[in-house]
C-alpha cells in the first residue's frame, strides 16, 4: 500500500514525472505504458483449448476404452503376422472402440464449449473512455491507455478509470459498493483524512463510479495494480473445488471400472486355466470391457445436465458450468445479498402515518393502486406535500410504460414519494403545473428539510401553500399544530407522543422516515406579487402544521417469502449478508421469513426479559443479527459456534471480505454453500463457495467471471427454482444410470457363458456397442425429462458424505437382479433361434472350436444336416441379432421401471412423460432399422430377424415390470424394513 | 443371511424359470425335422480325407509314413460303406428322386463302393498316392429334404493347366437324384450321402508344385455353386503338393 494520500499535489507531481496542469507527455505515456502493460485487470488463464479437449479423450471410461483398442490392434498384429483368415475383424473393433472414445470426447468438448460461449458473451464490455489532459491538452482515451501519473477529469455518473489521487474535488461524491459493499455514496475530498489509504478521502478506486459532483485527479495505480485488481486476483488464487457431481460421476466411472476390471482379470485367468489360447483370452478381454462399460453413458449424463441447465436458462439461472447444475441441487446453505437479490433495490413507500394511525402501503413489484384508507382529508393535504415538495421526475417518453418501470430522475427517496404519487393521484407533472411553483428551498444536509412555496390550483384559493419535508424531528420542531381528520389542532404533549411512538415503530423496521408539513400563507401578507426570496426567507419557516410521516424501505421480492420458506422446508438454510444496517436487515429478514416471526435474538430476549444480554442463555435464540464490526474481533470458533447454534443468521454491515470467512465457515459445517454476489470483491467468495451465483444485471464481470451460475433476474427465488431443478436432475440422473448398467449384464453373460461353456458366441462386441450408443442412448436422456416422485423440495439436502449417486443398491439390484432377468430373457431367444434351426441346446455346449472353425465345413447339426462355415456364422449373427432384440426389448421394460424408484409406475402416469415414449419408439425403431434395414450389410452382423423371435422375451420384460412393481410396493408398504434398506436404490 | 437367502430363492425362480421356457420351447419342435431350413437352403462340398490344417495334402509318394494318415481317415469314412453295412439299404431306381414321404419307415438307397472304381480302396490299398494319383472323396452336405434338379456332377478344375488329370468315379462325376432326399438322422437312421471319387493323376513333371484343385457341382439349376460369401457352398477348393 502506498502513502500517496498522505503527499501534497507538488509531491505527486514530483514523483509520477507529471504536471497537474499539463499532465503527461505523450512519449512519457507511452513510455510507462510499455513498461506497466495497459490499465485493464488482466483475465483470469484459461485452460488451452487442446489440453481441455484432451482431457475429454482420457476421462471417465476413454482409459478401458482405449486399453480395449489397443488390445483390438496388437490382437490383429498377432493375427495377421500368423496370417489368419479375418484378421480385420480385430482392426475394424479398435478402430471403432478409438471412434467412440474420440466422439464422445468431441460430443463432450463441444456441449462444455458451448456453455462456455454463452458466458464469452458477458465478458465482452464497451470500451471505456477517460478524459485526460496530455500534452497540455484534455483528451479523450480508451481507459486502458491511461498511465500512471495521467491527470483524469472525473464527472458525476462516470467509472473511475483507475485508482486516482484526487487533487481538485467539487461535491464529489462516489458509490463505493462493489469494494465495500456499502451502497451509501461517499463523499470525496483532496484531504488526507485516514492513514488507511482504503478510508481516506483522497483516493478514489478503480470500478467504482461517481456519483455526484465533478473532481480532477492523478493516476497512481493502473490494471491489476489497483486495489480491485488484487482482489481480483486473489479470487484466482481460491482455488475452485470439486463439484459434487463431478465427484459422484468419478466415484461411479470408479465402480464400473472396477467391476470391469475385475470380471476381465478373473475371466482372463479361467479361460488361460480352461486352455484357451492367451490371443483367445486378450478377446474374450476385449469383449468384457466393451460389455462391462457403459459408452454412452457419460455422453447422456451430459446432455441431460445441459437440458436441465436450458430449463434453469428458461428460468432465468445460467449455469456456467454444467456439472453446477447439480450442485445447486445439493446445496445446505445459501448466503444470500440482501440488496438486489432479496429486495427490489428500489426505495419504495412502505408505511404512512397520519391521523394518529400507521397505514401500509402496497410495497409489490407491480402496483397499480394503493388500497389504504385514503378518504381522510389529512391524506388529500399529505398527498399535496408529498406531490409537490418533490424534485424528481420522469424521464420523457415513458407513458406506456408501468409506473413502477419508468426511469425517474432524482435521488431514491423522491423517485419513491414520486411513483407513490404517481399511483395513488396519477399524472404527477400535470397537478405540479397547475401548482406552480414560487420558490424553493432544495434539501442540504444542514438544515435537513426542503422547501417550496406553490400557487394553490383552486382559482378561489388565493393563498400561497408552503410545503415542507425532511428528518421527521426536524420537522416536527418547526410545526406547532398537527392535522387530525383534516382538522388542524394543537401540537400538545399527548400527540407530540403520539409522533414520537410512531416514528420509532416505523423506524424500528428499518424504514426510512421522512416528516411532512404545510403551511397556507394568509393571504393579506402574501399576495400575489410577493417577492419570495429563499436567502433571506421572508416567509415562515417555523410554526407549520404538521400533516404526516412517510417512511419507505427498498422491499423485499414479492416472490422472496415464498422461496425463502420453500428453502426452510427443503431443509436450505438462508444466511443474510449484507453490508447494510442491522435494524433495516433484521426487519428485511423478518419480512422474507429468512427470521422467523416466532424466533428471537439473543437481543430480542433480553429486551422482553429485561436483562442484560450477556445473562441470556445463547442457545435459546434461534435467530442471530451479526455485525460486521463483531465478526472482526470473532474467532473462528466463535463464528463455527453461530453458524452451529443459530439457525436464522443475519450477517449486517459486513464487508466482502468478510462474506469469503463466512463461507469458509459454512463450509467447515460441512454444508454445501451457495453464494450470491455482484462486487468485484466478491469475487473470492464466489470462487470460494460451492457455487457461486452472480447477479445478471447487477453483477460486475469479475463476479460473473468468478462464478459458477449467473442470475439473469437477480432475484432470489430463480435460486430456488434452481435448486428444485437441481435436485430433480439428481434423482433423475440416478435413473437414467440405472437404466443404462442393467443392460450391462445381459452384455457380459454371454461372454461368460461363452468362456465356460464354449457355445456358439450369442452376442457381438458391435452388436453391444449398437445396444449401447443406439438404441438405449434416447430412452436415458428420456428419464431426464421425468417428473419428481414426491415433492422433493419437501426432503433434506442430500447428505454429500451418505447419498451416493450410484450406490450399492442401486448396482446390486441393475446387475444381480434385473440384468440376471434380462439375461435369462435374452438366452432363451438365443437358444430358441438355434433349436429352431436345428441346434437344440445339447449340441451347442462346447462346440466352440469346431463351430468357429474355418476348415470344418460339414457340421452336423441335431437333426443330421451339415452347416458349412458361413451358413454357421450366418446363423451366430442371427443369434446376436436376436440376442440384442430381446435386450431392446427388455429395456423398454427396464425404461418404464425406472420412471420411478418408489412409487408405483401408475402413481407416476404412465404417459406423462411423452418423452419416454419417443424413447420407445426410437429404440423399437432403431432395432428395427438394423435388423431389416441395414441385416444385409455383413460388417454390421445382424441379419432380419423372423418376427416371431421379438416377442419371445416379452414375458421377461413383463416379469421385470411385474417384479419392480412388487419391489416398490413392499417399499411403500414396509418403510425402514430389510426389503427398504436393500431394495430402495 | 436373508441376502444369500433371498438370491437363493431369485436365483431358484429364475433357474426354475428358464428351465421351464426352455422345456415348453423345446415341446414345440419336431424331433424328426428341424422347424426351419432355410439357412441351409442350398448345400455346401466337403472332401475327405481332410488334412488337419488348411485343405492341403502334403505327400511323398514313396514314402507311405507321410500319407498314412490320409490312408487310415478314407478307410474309416468308407467304412459305412462297406456292403456288410449296407444290409438294411435297397437298390433305387437309379436316376429318379426317391420320394417316401408318406412311407413311416424311410429306407436308404445302396451306394455301392464298386462304383468308386479306383479309388474303392479294394484295388488299390493306398488310394492311389503310392502311385502319384491320390484319391479324394468329394460328397454333399445332407439337408434334410433337398432334391436337387436336372443331373448334379462334381466336376474339378486344376489352376495350372496340364498338371494333373482328373478321373471321376462314378463316371463323369454324376450324383445319382435316388440319394435324395434326406429326411433326417432320426427317421432315416441308414441314410448314406452319395460320394464322388476324384482321382488326380499328377504329372510326373508337376511333383513338387502346389497344384490349386477347385471342385464345384454342376448341372443343378438349384445348387448354388458361386456364392461371393460362402467359399463352400457347392464348391470346394484345396491344394495338393507331391514329392517322390
Amino acid at each position: 500500500i502506498q502513502d500517496d494520500h498522505k503527499l501534497s499535489a507538488s509531491e505527486l507531481e514530483e514523483k509520477y514525472g507529471t504536471s497537474i496542469d499539463k499532465g503527461l507527455s505523450s512519449a512519457r505515456a507511452a513510455e510507462i505504458l510499455a513498461r506497466d502493460g495497459p490499465n485493464a485487470l488482466s483475465p483470469p488463464k484459461a485452460t488451452p483449448e487442446i489440453v481441455k479437449f484432451l482431457k475429454q479423450l482420457v476421462g471417465g471410461f476413454s482409459i478401458l476404452l482405449w486399453i480395449g483398442a489397443v488390445f483390438s490392434w496388437i490382437s490383429f498384429g498377432i493375427q495377421f503376422a500368423q496370417g489368419a483368415e479375418s484378421p480385420f475383424d480385430n482392426l475394424y473393433l479398435g478402430v471403432v472402440l478409438a471412434l467412440v472414445v474420440i466422439l464422445t470426447g468431441v460430443f463432450a468438448y463441444y456441449q462444455e464449449a458451448k456453455s462456455t460461449n454463452i458466458m464469452a458473451s458477458f465478458s465482452k464490455m464497451i470500451p471505456q473512455q477517460a478524459l485526460v489532459i496530455r500534452d497540455a491538452e484534455k483528451k479523450e482515451l480508451p481507459a486502458d491507455q491511461l498511465v500512471v501519473g495521467d491527470i483524469v477529469e472525473i464527472k458525476g455518473g462516470d467509472r473511475i478509470p483507475a485508482d486516482i489521487r484526487l487533487i481538485f474535488t467539487q461535491g464529489c461524491k462516489v458509490d463505493n459498493s462493489s469494494l465495500t459493499g456499502e451502497s451509501e455514496p461517499q463523499s470525496r475530498s483532496c484531504e488526507f483524512t485516514h492513514d488507511n489509504p482504503l478510508e481516506t478521502k483522497n483516493i478514489a478506486f478503480y470500478s467504482t463510479t461517481c456519483v455526484e459532483g465533478t473532481a480532477t485527479g492523478i493516476v497512481i495505480n493502473t490494471g491489476d495494480r489497483t486495489i480491485i485488481g488484487r482482489i481480483a486476483s486473489l479470487a484466482s488464487g481460491v482455488g475452485n473445488e470439486k463439484t459434487p457431481i463431478a465427484i459422484e460421476i468419478e466415484h461411479f466411472v470408479y465402480l464400473v471400472a472396477g467391476v470391469a476390471i475385475t470380471v476381465g482379470v478373473v475371466f482372463f485367468i479361467i479361460s488361460i486355466s480352461l486352455r484357451y489360447k492367451i490371443l483367445d483370452s486378450i478377446i474374450f478381454l476385449i469383449g468384457i470391457i466393451v460389455a462391462n462399460v457403459p459408452e454412452g453413458l457419460l455422453a447422456t449424463v451430459t446432455v441431460s445436465l445441459s437440458l436441465t441447465a436450458k430449463r434453469m436458462a428458461k428460468k432465468n439461472c445460467l449455469v456456467k458450468n454444467l456439472e453446477a447444475v447439480e450442485t445447486l441441487g445439493s446445496t445446505s446453505i445459501i448466503c444470500s445479498d440482501k440488496t438486489g437479490t432479496l429486495t427490489q433495490n428500489r426505495m419504495t413507500v412502505a408505511h404512512l402515518w397520519f391521523d394518529n394511525q400507521i397505514y401500509s402501503a402496497d410495497t409489490s413489484e407491480d402496483q397499480t393502486t394503493q388500497p389504504f384508507d385514503q378518504s381522510s382529508s389529512t391524506w388529500t393535504e399529505l398527498s399535496k406535500i408529498v406531490t409537490l415538495c418533490n424534485r424528481a421526475e420522469f424521464r420523457p417518453g415513458q407513458e406506456n410504460l408501468p409506473i413502477m418501470k419508468r426511469v425517474v430522475v432524482g435521488d431514491a427517496s423522491e423517485t419513491a414519494l414520486l411513483k407513490f404519487a404517481e399511483v395513488i393521484l396519477g399524472d404527477v407533472m400535470n397537478i405540479r403545473a397547475r401548482n406552480k411553483k414560487v420558490a424553493e428551498i432544495p434539501f442540504n444536509s444542514t438544515n435537513k428539510f426542503q422547501l417550496s412555496i406553490h400557487e394553490t390550483d383552486d382559482p378561489n384559493d388565493k393563498r400561497f401553500l408552503l410545503v415542507m419535508k425532511g428528518a421527521p424531528e426536524r420537522i416536527l420542531e418547526r410545526c406547532s399544530t398537527i392535522m387530525i381528520n383534516g382538522k388542524e389542532e394543537a401540537l400538545d404533549s399527548e400527540k407530540a407522543e403520539a409522533f414520537q411512538t410512531a416514528y420509532m415503530e416505523l423506524g424500528g423496521m428499518g424504514e426510512r422516515v421522512l416528516g411532512f408539513c404545510h403551511l397556507y400563507l394568509p393571504e393579506s401578507e402574501f399576495p400575489d406579487s410577493y417577492p419570495f426570496d429563499t436567502d433571506s426567507t421572508n416567509f415562515p419557516t417555523s410554526n407549520l402544521c404538521f400533516v404526516g410521516l412517510l417512511s419507505m424501505i427498498d422491499p423485499p421480492r414479492s416472490t422472496v417469502p415464498d422461496a425463502v420458506s420453500k428453502c426452510r422446508s427443503a431443509g436450505i438454510k438462508v444466511i443474510m449478508v449484507t453490508g447494510d444496517h442491522p435494524i433495516t436487515a433484521k426487519a428485511i429478514a423478518k419480512s422474507v421469513g429468512i427470521i422467523s416471526a416466532t424466533s428471537e435474538t439473543v437481543e430480542d430476549i433480553a429486551k422482553r426479559l429485561n436483562v442484560p444480554v450477556e445473562q441470556v442463555n445463547r442457545r435459546e435464540a434461534t435467530a442471530a443479527v451479526v455485525n460486521g464490526m463483531e465478526l472482526k474481533d470473532m474467532s473462528l470458533e466463535q463464528l463455527d459456534e453461530i453458524l452451529c447454534n443459530h439457525s436464522e443468521i443475519v450477517f449486517a454491515r459486513t464487508s466482502p471480505q468478510q462474506k469469503l470467512i463466512i463461507v469458509e465457515g459454512c463450509q467447515r459445517q460441512g454444508a454445501v454453500v451457495a453464494v450470491t454476489g455482484d462486487g468485484v470483491n466478491d469475487s473470492p467468495a464466489l470462487k470460494k463457495a460451492d457455487i457461486g451465483i452472480a447477479m445478471g444485471i447487477a453483477g460486475s464481470d469479475a463476479a460473473k467471471n468468478a462464478a459458477d451460475m449467473v442470475l439473469l433476474d437477480d432475484n432470489f427465488a430463480s435460486i430456488v427454482t434452481g435448486v428444485e431443478e437441481g435436485r430433480l436432475i439428481f434423482d433423475n440422473l440416478k435413473k437414467t444410470i440405472a437404466y443404462t448398467l442393467t443392460k450391462n449384464i445381459a452384455e457380459l453373460c454371454p461372454f461368460l457363458i461363452y468362456i465356460i461353456a464354449s457355445i456358439p458366441m450369442p452376442i457381438g462386441t458391435i452388436t453391444i456397442l449398437f445396444i449401447d450408443l443406439g438404441t438405449d442412448i434416447i430412452p436415458s436422456v428420456a428419464l431426464a425429462y421425468e417428473k419428481a416422485e414426491s415433492d422433493i423440495m419437501n426432503r433434506r439436502p442430500r447428505n454429500k458424505r451418505k447419498d451416493r449417486l450410484v450406490n450399492e443398491q442401486l448396482a446390486v439390484y441393475s446387475y444381480l437382479q434385473i440384468g440376471i432377468i434380462q439375461s435369462v430373457g435374452a438366452f432363451i431367444t438365443y437358444f430358441t433361434v438355434y433349436a429352431e434351426q436345428g441346434f437344440l441346446p445339447s449340441t451347442l455346449l462346447g462346440v466352440r472350436v469346431n463351430w468357429e472353425s474355418n476348415a470344418i465345413n460339414d457340421f452336423e447339426d441335431s437333426y443330421g444336416q451339415q452347416w458349412t462355415k458361413y451358413q454357421r456364422l450366418y446363423l451366430q449373427w442371427t443369434g446376436y441379432t436376436a440376442f440384442f432384440v430381446s435386450i431392446t426389448i427388455q429395456q423398454v421394460a427396464d425404461l418404464i421401471i425406472r420412471k420411478t424408484r418408489r412409487n408405483s409406475i401408475f402413481q407416476q402416469g404412465l404417459f406423462r412423460n411423452k418423452v419416454i415414449w419417443v424413447g420407445i419408439f426410437s429404440q423399437i425403431g432403431i432395432a428395427l432399422i438394423l435388423s431389416y434395414g441395414l441385416g444385409h450389410v455383413t460388417a454390421l452382423n445382424f441379419t432380419p430377424l423372423r418376427f416371431q423371435y421379438w416377442f419371445v422375451a416379452v414375458p421377461f420384460a413383463i416379469l421385470i415390470w411385474v417384479y419392480d412393481e412388487v419391489r416398490k410396493l413392499l417399499i411403500r408398504r414396509h418403510p425402514g424394513s430389510w426389503w427398504d434398506k436393500n431394495m430402495y436404490y | 443371511g436373508l441376502i444369500l437367502l433371498f438370491y437363493l430363492v431369485f436365483y431358484g425362480f429364475l433357474a426354475a424359470l428358464f428351465t421351464f421356457t426352455m422345456w415348453v420351447m423345446l415341446q414345440t419342435l419336431s424331433s424328426d425335422i428341424p422347424k426351419y431350413r432355410d439357412r441351409i437352403s442350398s448345400p455346401g462340398l466337403m472332401i475327405s480325407p481332410k488334412p488337419d490344417t488348411a485343405l492341403e495334402f502334403y505327400f511323398n509318394k514313396s514314402d507311405p509314413q507321410s500319407y498314412a494318415e490320409y490312408v487310415s481317415t478314407l478307410r474309416k469314412f468308407l467304412e459305412a460303406y462297406d456292403d456288410s453295412k449296407q444290409s438294411q439299404n435297397i437298390n433305387c431306381t437309379p436316376g429318379r428322386i426317391f420320394d417316401q414321404n408318406d412311407v413311416a419307415v424311410k429306407k436308404a438307397c445302396r451306394f455301392n463302393l464298386s462304383e468308386l472304381g479306383q479309388c474303392s480302396g479294394k484295388e488299390d490299398k493306398t488310394f492311389g498316392y503310392s502311385k502319384g494319383a491320390p484319391c479324394v472323396l468329394v460328397k454333399v452336405n445332407r439337408i434334410i429334404g433337398l432334391k436337387p434338379e436336372g443331373e448334379p456332377r462334381i466336376q474339378c478344375t486344376s489352376k495350372e493347366e496340364g498338371t494333373v488329370e482328373m478321373s471321376y468315379f462314378p463316371a463323369d462325376g454324376f450324383i445319382d437324384l435316388m440319394y435324395f432326399p434326406y429326411y433326417g438322422k432320426n427317421l432315416h437312421a441308414h441314410y448314406l450321402q452319395p460320394l464322388v471319387a476324384v482321382q488326380l493323376a499328377i504329372n510326373s513333371n508337376s511333383t513338387k508344385e502346389e497344384i490349386a484343385i477347385e471342385c464345384k457341382i454342376l448341372g443343378s439349376p438349384n445348387l448354388k455353386n458361386e456364392d461371393d460369401r460362402d467359399k463352400f457352398l457347392g464348391r470346394i477348393a484345396f491344394k495338393v503338393q507331391m514329392t517322390e
